[in-house]
């Protein structure tokens, strides 16, 4: 149960409050949304800075994509793996919204090596479609 | 059992006055240990470190990233001579597996209530590779107080004036600040100490000068008026990080010794003018912290800011440029840019350009680094604004009967090495 959520993030990007086992079995939460496209799954994970106890979703990328992966049945190479760091409504510019694509190699069992490169909003929008079914 | 406990040295920043204040991390882990445990401390920014000692067990305990290079090194040597060597402190859980390869174990986490089973295990020789309790906190009414007998005081004087003792009144931090590891390290949730518990260490600390190391005060208005009431008997004088805006508190901290805070100075808005002002209406003097190199800092954004510095009439400044420690949103937000530019720990001091500004080159942003340190002091060096401040806390001491003279037989000593006077 999320007490504090902070209901003014940008909720376009997620549909659930995701919790995970973080970096050193920290207990962690992100932001989720997952659209099907055919025979992609486009996985946002949003950060939720003061609202998520545990590790963030750029330091645990990799685990992290990979329990996604595991946990809604989706083959490795199906998956687009998105990191949405959501507007904070901060006058400093460096707390405003962005998307970064991230990039894997596979391991046979896991997701290792992340490589992160930003894309637009747009981009984004047209990946996930519009009143595309949620998984 | 003989447990050497050591604090690796790191390269101070080039220009500035050094001060070596005495470790807090090292004495609140000496205040846990088993009574079985006979423990020697090393400060090696202050002590000689040698290796040809009979202790059974190593610690090494680490502050600053700047610190770990140096620490594994020290492990390596004790390692090859056959000892066990144990990593903790919050550099370690900032670079926990890195330090791994260098560690026979490592602990993360604080460590009241939890350093039995650590022993016990050495004693037993099984001693297990990573101690993980970065998840879950030790009761906060657990925390006593520090044991700072394990210091040897006189090192920590400089031309025969002592510095501050280090303290701590609450732990975690309830703000999530783009360039600060603290919520990582000690969680989201603010945990204030109970004042009792608080008032009870402060009884045991002989030192009239204190820093309050907590991250910010200004995180429960009633605790943190609580505390200050509570502390005023004592007549002890202290800096500390932000305390609330607010004139009642800002009056009960003046009453309760408040000597200088730190406070970030991030833009040239009327609000911090006015935010400076009030402590100085309240008699409190700031030590400006001015974070160098944001994506919001353009060439002409930093020339302003120190304009404006010398403008509110801060006691002192401290620069700093961008430095993305692990566990940031800085660390984070450059890291998936690749704008990290320069991965040698030893260059992460926040004093080096380790990163690719967003308006302009590196070796711009280190000019200008250098540029803030020496315009801001052009006037009155560092070392005189100090003195100023000192003076200024010499003055309450001998009006309030706490003054302490300062020690003639160390006057051409500083920090354990001699000086001209």
């Amino acid at each position: 149960m999320i007490k504090h959520f902070n209901k003014e993030l940008n909720s376009d990007y997620f549909n659930e409050v995701y919790d995970f086992s973080g970096q050193w079995d920290v207990p962690s939460r992100c932001g989720l949304k997952i659209v099907n496209q055919g025979t992609k799954a486009v996985v946002i994970a949003t950060e939720l800075y003061a609202e998520n106890p545990g590790t963030s979703v750029t330091n645990f990328c990799a685990p992290l994509a990979t329990a996604i992966c595991n946990g809604h049945n989706i083959g490795h190479e199906n998956m687009i793996f998105i990191v949405h760091t959501p507007d904070t409504k901060s006058k400093l510019t460096f707390m405003n919204e962005n998307f970064f694509r991230v990039d894997f190699s596979w391991d046979g069992n896991k997701f290792t090596d992340p490589k992160w490169s930003q894309i637009e909003k747009a981009k984004v929008d047209e990946l996930i479609g519009i009143n595309k079914k949620l998984i | 059992m003989k447990f050497k406990l050591i604090y690796p040295k790191w390269e101070k920043l080039e220009g500035q006055t050094t001060f070596n204040l005495p470790p807090h991390g090292p004495v609140v882990m000496a205040a846990a240990l088993p009574a079985y445990v006979d423990i020697e401390f090393v400060d090696e920014n202050v002590d000689e470190l040698t290796f040809d000692d009979d202790a059974d067990f190593i610690g090494i305990s680490m502050m600053l990233t700047g610190q770990i290079k140096r620490g594994w090194q020290i492990a390596t040597e004790y390692r090859r001579l056959g000892k066990k060597v144990i990593f903790g402190g919050i550099s370690t859980m900032l670079h926990a597996e890195e330090t791994m390869e260098y560690a026979d174990s490592i602990f993360l986490g604080e460590v009241e209530g939890r350093l039995e089973k650590v022993f016990e295990d050495f004693k037993n020789n099984k001693l297990q590779k990573v101690y993980n309790y970065l998840a879950v906190h030790p009761d906060i009414n657990s925390i006593g107080p520090a044991r700072r007998s394990i210091l040897n005081n006189d090192k920590y004087y400089h031309k025969g004036v002592r510095m501050v003792d280090l303290f701590h009144a609450s732990r975690g931090c309830k703000y999530n600040c783009y360039p600060c590891a603290v919520a990582y390290l000690g969680g989201k949730c603010f945990r204030p100490r109970p004042i009792d518990r608080v008032v009870e260490e402060l009884a045991t600390i002989d030192n009239n000068r204190l820093f309050i190391v907590d991250n910010s005060l200004a995180q429960d208005k009633q605790w943190e008026m609580d505390l200050f009431r509570e502390m005023i008997p004592f007549k002890k004088n202290w800096c500390s990080h932000p305390i609330e805006d607010d004139d009642e508190v800002l009056d009960l901290a003046a009453q309760a010794g408040a000597w200088f805070v730190y406070q970030a100075v991030f833009d040239t808005s009327d609000y911090i003018k006015n935010r400076i002002k009030r402590y100085h209406d309240h008699g409190i003097a700031v030590e400006g912290t001015i974070l160098l190199g944001t994506d919001d800092h353009t060439e002409d954004d930093i020339k302003r800011l120190i304009d404006f510095l010398l403008e509110i009439n801060l006691d002192l400044a401290e620069f700093t440029v961008l430095t993305p420690f692990p566990h940031t949103k800085a660390y984070d937000d450059l890291l998936r840019q690749n704008r990290i530019i320069d991965k040698d720990w030893n260059h992460f001091n926040a004093g080096k350009v380790v990163i690719q500004p967003k308006h302009m080159t590196p070796e711009r942003l280190q000019e200008l680094y250098h540029y803030a340190w020496d315009t801001f002091y052009k006037d009155e060096t560092q070392s005189e604004k100090m003195f100023k401040l000192f003076r200024s806390v010499i003055m309450k001491e001998i009006a309030n009967g706490t003054y302490k003279p300062i020690r003639e037989e160390m006057a051409n000593n500083s920090f354990g090495k001699r000086v001209k006077r």
